[in-house]
């Protein structure tokens, strides 16, 4: 119960925070419009169906946005200092970990909400029938992705080159990731029976977990110096 | 003898170069240890590794009888830190700040602790002032509560007059001498010889890593002081 109130603080601190600036939830939603926009023009709809593109759009839009926020992660606590503070009382090093995990989980639930609107809107997609199964995917596939990039944040953050590193370690091992989402997500858009996507629910959960077992582990060796 | 803080042949070194060199001693509750040394000697990073937040690359410390890397949360109730930085988030108010961190230390009396301690150091009126907003004096008052909130036995002060004017600094002055009435266990790090020789029961001077405790500080005068450790200083440079 105390090792969940710890989480829980780290977790409410930033969310807190991002409420109180919205500095990284102005970036990516503003960025995940804008692409929306550059895409619907990039398409040259006489050639293209849109429908049979947008999931794979959708799912590097959430990547990009992604990255752009959640390499950020410890910004705040390099520049004040204040993860000298947070290592200095009792709280496992996982603890900080998990806790970061579910405010970026919970900041690019929003901005992937903001995404499938701007998309749905350009794309005319239609994927209320199948939202149960949609968000099922989704879910999985941004705890995924918010797992393994808030362990790579906290390793730039350590670093001189900093955010630029992000994308070089990231990108690699996201892009089961994008297979199993994308793949997923075009396949309900496309109107296909639940059953076809559930193989790929499992394996992002199976990935999911397994990038948070190893982030939390891993964490410890990255931020102690 | 029971010790507060142990600290038993310390190494610590970056890029093979060594920081700290070796560096041991013990204080007992209630001693006020002051170190001085100018800057680059290792202080913060002796600092550093006394809080936990930094390895050691060889030897121990112990805290009130807890050696810290294998006890690796026990002891952490026992020691407060307040760095040169704030250590506060400077879009939390005072209040969330120290909210945040009391739940970190597993507090659960913070709804009376709190406000109690936030009307002791004379803020009640900026409560709700985000950290930003204060002046670097009134920062370094709510990073003493901070550090000083879940009620440590060691108190490791790294620098806490940097940046104060003489009213900041009387202040702060007045906040150690009643943690040393306290009978609280003090390392203070600083530059200011005058502040730092005033309160301490021992002093040290850290030169590059090394560590030379002076005796019978007793009947040391601040002037006498500073002619010695420049004295050793230049001796060693």
């Amino acid at each position: 119960m105390t090792y969940l109130r710890l989480i829980w603080a780290i977790a409410r601190k930033d969310m807190m925070i991002e409420l109180r600036t919205y500095e990284r939830l102005a970036a990516m939603s503003a960025f995940a419009v804008l692409v929306g926009i550059l895409f619907n023009y990039a398409i040259d709809t006489s050639l293209v169906r849109p429908r049979e593109i947008a999931s794979g759009l959708i799912w590097m839009t959430i990547i990009f946005g992604g990255m752009l926020g959640m390499g950020r992660t410890f910004q705040l606590e390099e520049k004040d200092g204040t993860i000298e503070g947070i290592l200095q009382s009792p709280i496992p090093l996982d603890a900080i970990y998990l806790g970061k995990v579910i405010a970026n989980f919970v900041l690019l639930t929003v901005i992937t909400g903001i995404i499938f609107i701007v998309f749905g809107g350009f794309f005319n997609l239609q994927f209320a029938d199948n939202i149960i199964a949609l968000v099922g995917i989704v879910s999985f596939g941004i705890l995924a992705f918010v797992a393994i990039n808030t362990l790579f944040s906290a390793m730039a953050s350590r670093s001189t080159m900093g955010e630029s590193l992000l994308p070089v370690l990231v990108f690699p091992l996201v892009v089961p990731i994008v297979i199993y989402g994308s793949t997923a997500t075009s396949r309900l858009f496309a109107g296909r029976p639940f059953d076809e996507v559930t193989g790929n629910i499992r394996m992002l959960a199976a990935i999911a977990i397994l990038f948070l077992v190893a982030g939390a582990w891993l964490f410890s060796f990255v931020i102690e110096e | 003898m029971n010790f507060s803080i142990e600290a038993h042949g310390l190494i610590r070194t970056f890029g093979g170069i060594p920081v700290v060199d070796d560096i041991s001693f013990q204080l007992v509750p209630g001693e006020f240890l002051s170190v001085f040394g100018p800057n680059g000697s290792g202080k913060t990073v002796l600092l550093r590794m006394l809080a936990g937040t930094l390895k050691p690359t060889a030897g121990s410390v112990s805290v009130a009888g807890n050696v810290t890397d294998k006890d690796k949360c026990k002891w952490r109730h026992k020691v407060g830190f307040v760095s040169h930085q704030s250590l506060l988030y400077g879009q939390l108010s005072v209040e969330e700040n120290l909210y945040f961190y009391g739940r970190l230390f597993g507090l659960r009396d913070l709804h009376e602790r709190i406000p109690e301690r936030i009307a002791q150091a004379g803020l009640t009126d900026r409560t709700s002032t985000p950290v930003r907003n204060l002046s670097r004096g009134l920062k370094q008052r709510v990073a003493l509560i901070r550090a000083l909130l879940h009620d440590p036995e060691v108190v490791l002060l790294d620098e806490p007059y940097a940046g104060l004017d003489a009213h900041a600094s009387a202040v702060l002055r007045d906040q150690l001498a009643s943690l040393k009435s306290d009978r609280r266990t003090v390392v203070l790090v600083t530059h200011n010889l005058g502040q730092g020789l005033e309160i301490a029961d021992r002093i040290a001077i850290q030169f590059r890593g090394q560590f030379t405790e002076i005796d019978n500080i007793e009947k040391l005068e601040t002037e006498s002081f500073e002619r010695f450790y420049r004295n050793t200083v230049e001796a060693v440079e």
